[in-house]
């Protein structure tokens, strides 16, 4: 086999080995520089957040679990602690099962942290099973009677934060923190009929279908994957600090990198063993 | 109809929530054993009734506006009863959850009981779904402070060592999965071919810092700004992928707007539709 054939044919376990390498080496050094450009959704999501009411609440809507964990828990975590730190009250509503745990434990880190407190400052209600367009259509007519306790049977309103929340008059905003594509239910059943700000979080991959959204002005902003929460990060003063999103930004970098140079290394081979066919030697693969 | 709504939803304890709870298991056994019962022609026309009825209410609930309903002030009396359907939509959603169990105790326990080929492995998801069962509640409920902080330190290495740990595990597969399917399948055999690599490069520089570090020597505005990797690949998003987006979601909209009608009618005919109950 020559040079050519190798080039397209590098063993698929050294490749599994090689990016595993080239993914590990940033989360364990951990960078503390952030992106030096901040996309223009990420900062319409900043200042959407920046203007809400203090008499008004914000509903974190998060449906990713473990799978997506990398991407969305920075976005959730970025989130949560913009709106702690300028003390604006929120709620948090899992359709995960897995994602309920997960988002409680990240609110209430963040919190203990701030010195902020479960009830006044925020509020988790829980795994909600769905539907998820019945019960955001329900929620902009009625919010206690939609959900009616917090995620430890508490009634909404006996607590402090929720006490006041009526219907979608008393919400200031919504995110909706997804690996997929369920915020169309939140601007057709709820942002669009009742004009409330609306912030979405995909994943990466799924950030690409939100743009006619984000142009339309249906969206209000958006936190691109984990690039998009080290990007807020960077609005909210944490620039400087040895985060896991700004260590996932460089860890993306190397690996988007290393992908291209395998492109190209697997097409120059292509190339070349294809001129070399056409002179009578050598083999195309691929 | 609210009202007597909230009597019923509000949370129970101690011997009411066990009245309530035995109530709500005999009234669905009975209306489980009736639909059963009843004979597969009559049973299809009573599930294509349903499935009219809860479409009709979302149509009319959201398609007519406020306005036409001749009632002072001007409002859509269907959109009232929104949050008792919420609550209701909730309630129905969740027995796909006790469904989801229930078939998983089938398939498993028949693979125990056979002693086929694997069978620890379904012995692995009882073992595993009654442990995490019994320390979730242990945690949560057990009176003996000792047993529950047992019970939680046992839930969290279930929950965060186990759990999540595998969950997060096969989703992070793909990255591998893509890089090998990435370099073996991207060749440049036409002009289409290398458009969309270029494209495709553009794109992920661009979202990853070190796209801005790559020309970054380029000018912050101007005309050699155009040049910078971030311009371009936010050039390349917001108009040929919203164009091409815009299209795609527009041909979803419409074969949605079918398939939902014809669910709403019970025309839908294949996999699932056409089965006996």
């Amino acid at each position: 086999m020559n040079v050519l054939e190798k080039l397209q044919t590098i063993d698929r376990r050294v490749l599994y080995l090689l990016i595993a390498a080239v993914i590990a080496v940033p989360l364990l050094q951990r960078p503390s520089r952030h992106p030096r450009i901040v996309f223009a959704e990420v900062r319409n999501a900043y200042e959407t957040l920046q203007k809400v009411p203090k008499n008004k609440i914000v509903i974190i809507s998060c449906v990713w679990g473990p799978g997506t964990r990398a991407e969305n828990e920075p976005q959730t975590r970025a989130i949560i602690r913009h709106l702690l730190m300028q003390g604006t009250r929120f709620v948090i509503l899992s359709w995960d099962q897995l994602g309920s745990q997960l988002t409680y434990e990240d609110a209430s880190e963040i919190s203990s942290e701030l010195g902020k407190r479960y009830g006044t400052d925020w509020v988790h209600l829980g795994y909600n099973p769905g539907p998820m367009y019945a019960i955001i259509r329900g929620l902009g007519k009625s919010f206690q009677e939609v959900f009616k306790v917090d995620r430890f049977g508490k009634k909404l309103r006996s607590i402090p934060a929720t006490r006041n929340v009526r219907d979608y008059r008393d919400i200031g905003a919504v995110v909706e923190i997804t690996p997929s594509g369920t915020v169309a239910s939140w601007i057709a059943y709820f942002n669009q009929p009742f004009d409330v700000p609306l912030i979405f979080c995909p994943t990466a991959v799924m950030s690409a279908e939100a743009y006619p959204y984000l142009d339309s002005g249906q969206l209000d902003g958006m936190l691109n994957g984990v690039i998009g929460a080290a990007q807020y990060e960077t609005l909210i003063g944490m620039e400087n600090e040895r985060t896991y999103a700004a260590a996932a930004a460089w860890a993306l970098s190397c690996a988007h990198i290393f992908i291209i140079v395998l492109i190209v290394l697997g097409n120059l081979g292509y190339a070349l063993s294809k001129r070399s066919t056409r002179r009578g030697g050598g083999k195309t693969i691929g | 109809m609210s009202s007597v709504w909230n009597w019923i939803a509000i949370p129970r304890h101690g011997w009411q929530f066990a009245v309530f709870l035995c109530g709500a298991l005999v009234i669905g056994c009975a209306v489980l054993m009736l639909l059963t019962s009843t004979p597969p022609r009559y049973r299809k026309t009573i599930v294509a009734a349903v499935t009219f009825l809860a479409g009709l209410y979302y149509a009319l609930e959201f398609l007519i506006p406020p306005a036409l309903w001749p009632l002072k002030p001007p409002r859509n009396p269907l959109s009232e009863v929104q949050p008792l359907v919420a609550t209701l939509t909730q309630i129905i959603w969740s027995f796909a959850l006790l469904l989801g169990v229930w078939n998983l105790f089938l398939i498993h326990g028949r693979a125990v009981a056979k002693h086929g080929r694997g069978w620890y492995n379904s012995a692995a998801f009882f073992i595993s779904f009654f442990a995490i069962l019994g320390a979730g509640l242990l945690k949560d409920y057990a009176k003996n402070a000792g047993l529950s902080k047992a019970s939680e330190s046992i839930f969290t290495v279930l929950f965060s060592g186990f759990l999540t740990s595998l969950d997060a595990t096969m989703f992070s597969l793909i990255a591998f999965y893509i890089v090998s399917a990435a370099y073996r399948a991207f060749r440049v055999k036409s002009l289409e071919a290398a458009l969309m690599m270029a494209a495709a490069a553009i794109i992920m520089l661009a979202l990853v810092p070190v796209g801005a570090e790559i020309t970054n020597w380029l000018p912050q505005a101007g005309l050699l700004s155009a040049l910078r990797v971030e311009r371009i690949g936010y050039w390349l998003l917001t108009s040929p992928n919203m164009a091409a987006q815009r299209a795609i979601a527009f041909g979803i909209a419409v074969g949605s707007l079918a398939m939902g009608l014809r669910i709403w009618l019970s025309l839908e005919r294949g996999n699932f539709f056409d089965r006996q109950l």
